[in-house]
């Protein structure tokens, strides 16, 4: 008699820990991990109050992430990379699908240290002030990737998210779950602090609406399709508390500099370089 | 309320400096009547549509000025898609950027005009438009005039294009200002525009139209609308605009960003703020206090990222604020044509009732209110004294809520830690200020607040080469510097 397979619940990853819905909501999907074809395994189904614990276990771990070096933040980036392509056969995509998302985790990887020289300046201003821009992270995104990208548009949405200083709300399409729960399961172990990323497995459209409506999320990452639908109702509900729906790109090209920028912010400095003068600018 | 009466004062500046009208010896023309600016004429607009603009020093109307309607916002955005299809998109960069030095040139040329006339509509002290606004606004356009032909370098790896036909909406504080920060990126990456002025400070748009006439500016590429809200709602909803650039209140951003929502318009959002003036035991207290004044009385508060917060360390809190008072018992309130005015008149009376309303509010829930200046207001006119409130809470109407006006809320902290936290307590981000003579302190504090600007060792500082521009409820996108060219263009 053949081995019984032991099947995997699957759970959302959600501050560093797995967890299901906690509205108990599951939906049966088709199994698309190489273990269990033809079957129907639950996926947790996100709920509003689910939106909310991310949002705040996203909210808590931001400023460490943040403090983070650059440096650091680029060795954990790198991290994921290689628990990623340890899992290049669990994945539940093609291996040439998986690779392509290890790959872009690298590239991202590299940029903590360097993005920020790219997109800051030094601005000559007629005042006795060194005046510098630079950028500092939007704070709190929640990310949308188009279903179709797959894995890729998952990694290339948390990765672009994560390298700029963000702590990152992924929603993934029910019908990606298993991969979502493999990619969990590398970002658990890569060293990332809980919360820096977090899983929600879900309806989009509507996690979409609930993160819209939340006071405390910074800016929304849409890519390609995502949100397409709900876009005049994301707007509104994005209005009354002023953020921002960030089209960033998609899985096809890793986000350049300037589309990275989206994720943070120009933060202007005027350092005083002289004994100060008072307010008044020498106009 | 008390009129403060310090015995301690040592510049006796009551009456001490007699009126000196020299820039305004010479008259400058307004004439009785504006309509519109399309297609590179002036449009006397609808009779019934007519509203005055008044002279916020004196309350007299200084010119009628008509409203325009939907049909009106239609024609002048057909008249900047044509300039843009034909004219403007076409034109060699290197042109582009020239029309705006001239533009530049010309503003610089038709400064004292310029200053006169906006002091006359807004009620700000002539040397505040003579030294800030007006030289900015020529700045403004002189820095992106460089830029129109080196737009390959504005993006990192990528190639960019104009984006088509702007909507902008400016508001009363810096009439001439914000229209050069709104008109000058716009134009040197190769977009067009209609620009909508605030309803109570036309004139200096009217008076840039007619040197837009002087310089030659192809018909169409700058457009002007005058009106109200609804003259504003009617260009935020017209479907042919590519972008909507606002400056004004968090709750007409709101209204203008779910109007155009799930529409094809890039919006930026330029909106109010509650800046915190960060004052540590260890600052420089004389220039701090310098700081601090320019940081709330300048353009009598009406400042999208005025220091109406003071923070300052409990140790130093009373010299300081002893310190504070004294210098506002020499500002000088009154004439804004008057160079030596320090404090102008509020621009309209429905701000005064604002501005009244929250002092109101501020001692109802137990601030101590105190006013001063070098002379008394003027009677007539919307004048306010400068105010400054002490005993406040975090939780104060007065603390939390913007009230753009001469009003100085004064809070206390004890660490750096403290500062930042009750800094950033706030749901707005446009600006704050921080004063020590520790560097490593002044990085740590300054890197720490939330904000789109950190003035260190200093407060309302602007040049064109500087993004400025808010996060959270106080907006999104740049003005000024690399960064505020992006706003206006498209990467390709």
């Amino acid at each position: 008699m053949p081995r019984l397979r032991v099947d995997k619940t699957l759970k959302m990853l959600v501050g560093g820990k797995f967890v299901r819905s906690e509205s108990g909501r599951t939906m049966p999907v088709d199994s698309t991990s190489p273990h269990g074809a033809k079957r129907k395994v639950n996926a947790p189904f996100a709920s509003r109050k689910d939106v909310r614990d991310a949002v705040k276990s996203a909210r808590s771990a931001q400023p460490g992430w943040a403090g983070a070096t650059a440096y650091n933040r680029g060795q954990i980036l790198y991290r994921l990379a290689e628990m990623l392509d340890d899992r290049v056969e669990t994945l539940g995509v093609p291996a040439e699908d998986a690779v392509a998302a290890v790959d872009r985790a690298i590239h991202h990887a590299g940029w903590s240290d360097k993005v920020t020289a790219i997109l800051s300046t030094i601005n000559p201003v007629a005042a006795t002030y060194v005046n510098y821009s630079k950028i500092r992270p939007l704070g709190l995104v929640v990310a949308a990737p188009d279903a179709t990208d797959g894995l890729l548009g998952m990694v290339e949405a948390l990765c672009a998210s994560a390298v700029m200083g963000n702590a990152t709300v992924l929603l993934v399409p029910v019908k990606l779950a298993e991969v979502a729960v493999a990619l969990s399961e590398a970002l658990a172990t890569s060293d990332l602090p809980g919360g820096v990323v977090n899983v929600l497995i879900g309806d989009q459209d509507e996690l979409l609406q609930h993160a819209a409506a939340h006071d405390d999320v910074d800016g929304i990452y849409l890519a390609g399709a995502a949100g397409a639908k709900v876009k005049a109702t994301l707007d509104t509900e994005s209005a009354r508390v002023m953020r921002r729906l960030l089209q960033v790109g998609g899985a096809t090209a890793p986000a350049t500099p300037y589309e990275l920028g989206k994720l943070a912010e120009v933060q202007t400095v005027w350092m005083s370089a002289y004994e100060p003068r008072g307010g008044a600018a020498a106009y | 309320m008390n009129q403060a009466a310090d015995p301690q004062r040592e510049l006796a500046l009551r009456d001490a400096l007699l009126l000196s009208k020299s820039i305004e010896s010479m008259p400058v023309t307004i004439k009785p009547r504006y309509g519109h600016f399309v297609g590179g004429r002036f449009l006397d607009g609808r009779d019934e549509s007519l509203f005055g603009t008044f002279d916020p020093a004196n309350g007299k109307e200084l010119a009628k000025i008509a409203a325009a309607d939907a049909g009106e916002v239609d024609k002048a955005v057909k008249s900047a898609r044509a300039a843009y299809e034909k004219v403007w998109s076409k034109m060699p960069a290197a042109e582009r950027g020239k029309y705006l030095y001239r533009i530049a040139r010309r503003i610089q040329e038709r400064s004292r005009e310029l200053a006169i006339v906006e002091t006359r509509d807004n009620g700000k002290p002539i040397r505040e438009t003579r030294d800030v606004d007006v030289p900015l606004a020529a700045a403004h356009f002189f820095y992106y005039a460089g830029w129109a032909d080196k737009l390959q370098y504005a993006v990192p790896g990528r190639q960019v294009r104009p984006l088509g036909v702007c909507g902008q909406i400016i508001p009363w504080n810096f009439p001439l200002l914000m229209a050069a920060w709104k008109l000058a990126p716009a134009l040197a990456t190769g977009n067009t525009c209609v620009l909508k002025p605030a309803e109570t400070t036309p004139l200096t748009a009217m008076l840039l139209a007619e040197i837009l006439q002087e310089c030659e500016l192809p018909p169409g590429v700058v457009n002007i609308v005058n009106g109200a809200g609804a003259t504003g709602a009617a260009l935020v909803n017209h479907d042919q605009l590519d972008k909507i650039a606002f400056t004004g209140s968090t709750g007409v951003g709101r209204i203008i960003m779910k109007s155009v929502a799930g529409s094809r318009k890039k919006t930026t959002m330029e909106l109010g703020g509650k800046g915190a003036n960060v004052v540590f035991a260890d600052a420089a207290l004389d220039q701090a206090v310098e700081g601090t004044i320019n940081g709330i009385f300048f353009n009598q508060g009406h400042v999208c990222c005025a220091g109406s917060r003071l923070l300052v360390e409990e140790s130093v809190a009373g010299d300081f604020l002893e310190r504070l008072k004294r210098r506002v018992l020499t500002l000088r309130i009154g004439d804004p044509l008057d160079k030596n005015t320090d404090v102008g008149a509020i621009n309209s009376a429905e701000q005064l009732a604002t501005v009244t309303k929250y002092i109101r509010i501020g001692a109802e829930e137990g601030a101590e209110v105190w006013q001063g200046a070098a002379c008394a207001a003027p009677t007539t006119g919307n004048f306010v004294l400068p105010t400054i409130l002490t005993g406040v809470q975090q939780t104060d109407t007065v603390v939390r809520e913007e009230i753009f006006g001469p009003v100085l809320s004064v809070l206390t902290f004890r660490t750096p830690a403290e500062a930042i936290a009750k800094a950033n307590d706030t749901e707005y981000g446009l600006a704050c200020g921080v004063w020590t003579e520790k560097t490593s302190k002044l990085f740590e504090v300054g890197h720490a607040l939330n904000a789109g600007v950190i003035w260190a060792n200093g407060y309302n500082l602007f040049d064109p080469a500087s993004p400025f521009g808010g996060i959270r409820h106080s907006g999104f996108g740049r003005e000024g510097g690399v960064a505020g060219l992006w706003p206006y263009l498209e990467v390709v």
